[in-house]
């Protein structure tokens, strides 16, 4: 179904009565068996968001009470860190590898568990055991990487599957002990609404995606290989994060202004990311990189889609390594 | 002990001029930076692994560096 298509037919408010809307709530039922099936959680613990973030703020105020404190870590996300300070909290360091021990958890600790960073592709192998709840950022893991069994909350991003983005699907589990923390009249989790149309695509692209998957993943992680082992190779002075997911890679060149580098990437056809100050509009560095203790400069962050090939990479490799010299000079 | 002063100077300007510095110096080299650059610290402390060098933070803006490799 193409999107257009899935906006005529998906207009109308599936909480009406009405034919059309019959046929939208139809719809929006499937999607939510859809999504479902591949997040590893009932149907009707789903709350879809049309803004994405505001998850951190259900899924973590959600769970706290007066008594509760808050246990994140230093390379969460900044919208963690914003819900972190109207609440009682602890943060962690993570190690030269971007672990988290968890030690001292106390059944009135609530903690924000990152399954996979986006910066820098880092798998969370610790999970938080005997606390009074766990909000899962699965945001860059997608369905990669399966709930732990005691989750609370969940936040997931369309993006993660390739879906549309402006979409979040959130979850909220039977067992949670949850109060809503936005300003609410009756147990409807967000205020609404979120687009249906969005929301019936993401479903079928999360579909694809991991039919996809299964074939390409593979594919993605010899692409992985071949990036690391050619800049160890080819590129001196070079800061790349330990290995984790692998459709995430973030390397950083001593002596290379970012901007520079991200600049000339793009003209040359590719689009990159960075964490690097002058390429943030706070001017700060990455808190991810500097909490790892890796290079903040001169860095990169690539992401591997389904469909880049081995010729596409080969040509952008001979192009970093051209232009990473030439800004070196 | 010599002063570099990078202070106004943005990233990776004081890593630049700190190597060129460095470069003509003998092992055992003590120099302080100035660098008020907010990426400064954790650049510097990832530069000394990465070269095989030591830098030190001694408050917000002033690190101290010893030249321990060529």
């Amino acid at each position: 179904m193409a999107l257009p298509h899935i906006f005529e037919v998906a207009w109308p408010d599936p909480s009406k009565l009405g034919v059309d809307s019959k046929s939208a709530a139809l719809l929006l039922n499937e999607a939510r068996e859809t999504f479902a099936g591949h997040l590893g959680v009932r149907s009707d613990e789903i709350t879809f968001l049309g803004e994405a973030n505001i998850g951190f703020q259900l899924g973590i105020s959600g769970l706290m009470s007066g008594k509760n404190r808050l246990v994140y870590s230093n390379i969460d996300r900044m919208e963690v860190f914003a819900v972190a300070k109207e609440h009682q909290s602890e943060q962690l360091q993570v190690s030269s590898t971007g672990q988290i021990a968890y030690e001292n958890l106390t059944s009135e600790d609530v903690v924000a568990l990152q399954l996979c960073n986006r910066e820098t592709g880092t798998i969370q192998s610790a999970r938080p055991a005997n606390c009074a709840g766990i909000f899962v950022d699965a945001t860059a893991s997608g369905t990669r990487i399966a709930l732990p069994e005691n989750w609370s909350t969940a936040l997931w991003d369309s993006t993660s599957w390739a879906g549309p983005g402006g979409l979040g699907v959130f979850a909220l589990s039977k067992r949670a002990n949850w109060s809503n923390p936005l300003p609410h009249l009756d147990n409807r989790i967000n205020p609404g609404p979120t687009s249906l149309p969005l929301i019936v695509a993401s479903a079928l692209a999360i579909d694809s995606w991991v039919a996809d998957e299964k074939n390409l993943a593979a594919k993605i992680s010899a692409i992985n290989s071949d990036i690391r082992s050619f800049i160890m190779a080819n590129i001196p002075d070079a800061d790349i994060a330990p290995g984790g997911a692998d459709h995430l890679i973030s390397a950083s060149f001593l002596y290379v202004n970012a901007e520079q580098l991200v600049t000339a990437l793009a003209d040359k056809g590719f689009a990159v990311d960075s964490g690097s100050a002058c390429n943030a509009t706070n001017m700060q560095p990455s808190h991810v990189l500097a909490a790892i203790g890796l290079l903040t400069q001169g860095n990169i962050r690539l992401t591997i889609h389904h469909a880049t090939t081995f010729e596409e990479i080969k040509g952008f490799l001979q192009t970093l390594a051209q232009t990473v010299l030439e800004l070196r000079a | 002990m010599e002063i570099l002063d990078c202070l106004g100077k943005r990233c990776p300007l004081p890593v630049i001029e700190l190597a060129k510095v460095l470069k003509i110096k003998p092992i055992g080299f003590q120099i302080t930076l100035l660098s008020d650059d907010p990426a400064s610290a954790p650049d510097l402390i990832a530069w000394a692994r990465m070269t095989g060098n030591n830098a030190k933070v001694i408050d917000a803006t002033s690190f101290e560096i010893t030249k321990l490799s060529d």
